[in-house]
C-alpha cells in the first residue's frame, strides 16, 4: 500500500505540476483514507486525469464554506476519489466572492450533477460544464441558494404532491388558453 | 418513421416516488433520455447543518425508508472517526445485524416490485410474504418495520437479548428455503425470463464509464462492495462472497438482489454464531473535536459515501453523502437506449432506484 500511495503522490505531481502532499490515515481496519490540497485550483482538471489514469472513480464532490470563511474570504472544494476501496479527498480553495473553476465533466461523467449540484447550492462558476441546466432547484430560484437566506419551503421548492400538481395544471391552463 | 418526445412521470412508472424523464422515441423505440429530479427536494443537506450531531442521527433516518439503517450508522461512524471513538465489538455485530436486515427486506421488495411489472402478480404476492418474515423480524426486535433508530454515537441503541437473538435465528431459517425457491422461480419462470433477459443491457465497460455500485455495477461483472473493499462493522470477520453477474441486464440486476439476500441471511447467521459478549455503546464519548473524515457503507443499493467536517462544535460544518442511485440514474441512458417504450418501467426499475435518497 506504501508503494501505491507514493505513486498516487507522485502522478499528481506530474500531471498538475505542483508538489502535492498526500496525508494518509489508516482506520482499525486497514481502509486508507488520503488527504491533500493543490495549491492552484485550476490543477483540479489536471488532478482528475491523473485519477483517471490510475483507474479511480470520482465518488462525490463536496463545495463547502469553512467555519472562518466569512474572515478569510476562501471557500472550498473537496473530491472525493476511490481508488479501490482507498478514498483519497483533494481539497482546493477559492476565493469567496467569483469563484471559479474547471469542470471535471469531461473526465468522470458521473461529475456531471456533482457539479450542477453545487452550482445551485453555492455561488461557484464551473467553465466547461457540458451541461451547465439547474438540477434539482427550479429556475424561479435564485443560485447559491446555501448562501442566501431563502424561505425553507421555497428552497425545498414547496415539493408535496399538491403544490406540483397545481403547477402543472396552472401552466396547462396558460397553454390552452388560445 | 415518426420521432417525438414523450414525457413520462412524475407518478408513473410504479413507482411511489415522483421523477420526470424526458424521453424520444423512434415509433417503439427509445432513441433518448433525459432524467430530471427535484421533485421530492427537502433540502436536507441544508437541515443537517442547522442541527447537532446527535439531532442528525434521527433527521437522516428519515432520508429514506428503504435503506434508512445505512444513512444512520454510516454518519456515525464518520463521527466516531473524527473523535478516535472506538465502538465495542458487539456494537460491531449489531450493525452488521441490521444493515443486512434491511438488505433482505429491500432487495426483496425491488424483486417483488420487478414482477408486478412484468404482470406476474402471484409472484409478486410470494416475494412480498417471504419479505413479510423480514418485516415482523424488524418489528418484533427494534419495534418498527422500517426505520430501526439502531444507531447511536458510539455503538448501536438496541441490544439483542438471548430471547430475541433465538428468535431472530428461527426467523433466519424461515427464510432459507423460500429464497432458495425464489431464485429458482425468478430465474426459470418464462415471462420473467422473456421480459429480462438481454433487456436494459449496461456492459463492464459502461458501467465503468457511469460509475455506478452496488446490484447494478455488480451484474454488469463489477466486482465493488465496500464490504470487501472498505471494511467496516464486522465484515472483516465474516465470510460471505460478492455476487457478480455478467450479463448486466435486467435479469442479471434481479440475481444478484436475490443471491444477496441469501448471502445476507448466511451474514447474520455467522453474527449470532460469533457476538461478542460485551457492551454496545462506548461507555464515555469525547468532544467531537475540530476535523474532518469519509465513511463509506454498502447500502443496499449499493456503495454510500459521507463526508463530516467538524469545527469543535456540535454542529456540522458541511455534511454530505453520496447516494448510490445519484450515478445509476446516468445508466438508464445506456440501459433504455433501442428497447421498447413498454419496457422502460421494467428497466428502470431494475436499478432499483431511490429518489428521495437521490433529491435530498
Amino acid at each position: 500500500m506504501m508503494e501505491a500511495q507514493e505513486n498516487i503522490a507522485a502522478a499528481l505531481g506530474r500531471w498538475t505540476g505542483e508538489e502535492v502532499a498526500v496525508a494518509w490515515r489508516l482506520d482499525r481496519k486497514g481502509v486508507a483514507t488520503g488527504w491533500c490540497r493543490l495549491r492552484d485550483a485550476a490543477n483540479i482538471l489536471p488532478a482528475a486525469r491523473a485519477m483517471a489514469n490510475l483507474e479511480g472513480r470520482l465518488s462525490m464532490v463536496t463545495a463547502y464554506l469553512p467555519t472562518a470563511a466569512p474572515r478569510t474570504g476562501i471557500r472550498e472544494i473537496a473530491y472525493h476519489f476511490d481508488l479501490d476501496g482507498a478514498t483519497l479527498t483533494i481539497g482546493i480553495q477559492l476565493p469567496a466572492e467569483g469563484a471559479q473553476v474547471p469542470s471535471i465533466t469531461p473526465v468522470f461523467r458521473n461529475a456531471d450533477w456533482n457539479e450542477r449540484e453545487f452550482m445551485e447550492l453555492y455561488d461557484i462558476r464551473v467553465t466547461g460544464h457540458p451541461d451547465p441546466r439547474r438540477l434539482f432547484l427550479d429556475e424561479s430560484i435564485e443560485p447559491a441558494a446555501f448562501e442566501r437566506l431563502i424561505p425553507y419551503s421555497t428552497f425545498s421548492n414547496g415539493a408535496s404532491g399538491k403544490a406540483l400538481w397545481e403547477r402543472v395544471m396552472a401552466d396547462n391552463a396558460r397553454k390552452e388558453t388560445p | 418513421m415518426s420521432t417525438k418526445t414523450i414525457t413520462l412521470g412524475p407518478s408513473q412508472l410504479a413507482l411511489e416516488e415522483p421523477m420526470y424523464f424526458r424521453v424520444q422515441t423512434e415509433g417503439e423505440i427509445v432513441a433518448g433520455l433525459d432524467v430530471m429530479a427535484g421533485h421530492v427536494h427537502r433540502g436536507m443537506e441544508h437541515l443537517v447543518m442547522k442541527r447537532n450531531l446527535y439531532q442528525n442521527i434521527t433527521l437522516l433516518e428519515r432520508l429514506c425508508s428503504l435503506c434508512s439503517n445505512s444513512h444512520p450508522s454510516t454518519f456515525c461512524t464518520a463521527v466516531e472517526e473524527i473523535a478516535a471513538i472506538r465502538i465495542p465489538p458487539r456494537a460491531e455485530y449489531l450493525r452488521t445485524i441490521a444493515d443486512e436486515i434491511k438488505r433482505i427486506s429491500s432487495h426483496l421488495f425491488n424483486c417483488a416490485v420487478i414482477a408486478h411489472i412484468t404482470g406476474r402478480g402471484p409472484l409478486f404476492k410470494q416475494a412480498m410474504e417471504i419479505r413479510e418474515i423480514m418485516q415482523d423480524t424488524k418489528e418484533s426486535i427494534y419495534g418498527n418495520r422500517m426505520d430501526l433508530a439502531a444507531n447511536c454515537i458510539g455503538g448501536v441503541r438496541c441490544d439483542l437479548t438471548p430471547e430475541s437473538a433465538g428468535y431472530l435465528a428461527k426467523q433466519m431459517e424461515l427464510m432459507k428455503a423460500p429464497l432458495d425457491e425464489l431464485f429458482r422461480v425468478y430465474t426459470t419462470d418464462p415471462a420473467i425470463r422473456e421480459r429480462s433477459e438481454g433487456v436494459g443491457v449496461l456492459s463492464r465497460q459502461d458501467a465503468a464509464g457511469y460509475a455506478v455500485v452496488g446490484p447494478v455495477a455488480r451484474a454488469s461483472g463489477i466486482g465493488y462492495d465496500v464490504r470487501k473493499k472498505s471494511p467496516y462493522g464486522a465484515y472483516d470477520r465474516l465470510s460471505f462472497t460478492t455476487v457478480v453477474e455478467q450479463a448486466g441486464d435486467v435479469m442479471a440486476r434481479i440475481m444478484v438482489r436475490l443471491r444477496e439476500a441469501r448471502e445476507a441471511v448466511s451474514i447474520i447467521d455467522q453474527c449470532l454464531a460469533d457476538l461478542p459478549d460485551g457492551p454496545v455503546w462506548a461507555d464515555t464519548l469525547p468532544e467531537i473535536p475540530a476535523g474532518e473524515a469519509i465513511a463509506k457503507s454498502e447500502a443496499p443499493r449499493g456503495e454510500l459515501v459521507y463526508y463530516l467536517n467538524t469545527d469543535g462544535t456540535d454542529m456540522p460544518v458541511r455534511l454530505k453523502w453520496r447516494v448510490p442511485s445519484y450515478m445509476n440514474w446516468d445508466a438508464l441512458k445506456t440501459m433504455l437506449h433501442g428497447e421498447h417504450v413498454a419496457d422502460i418501467p421494467l428497466i428502470v426499475n431494475s436499478i432499483d432506484p431511490c429518489i428521495s435518497c437521490t433529491d435530498r
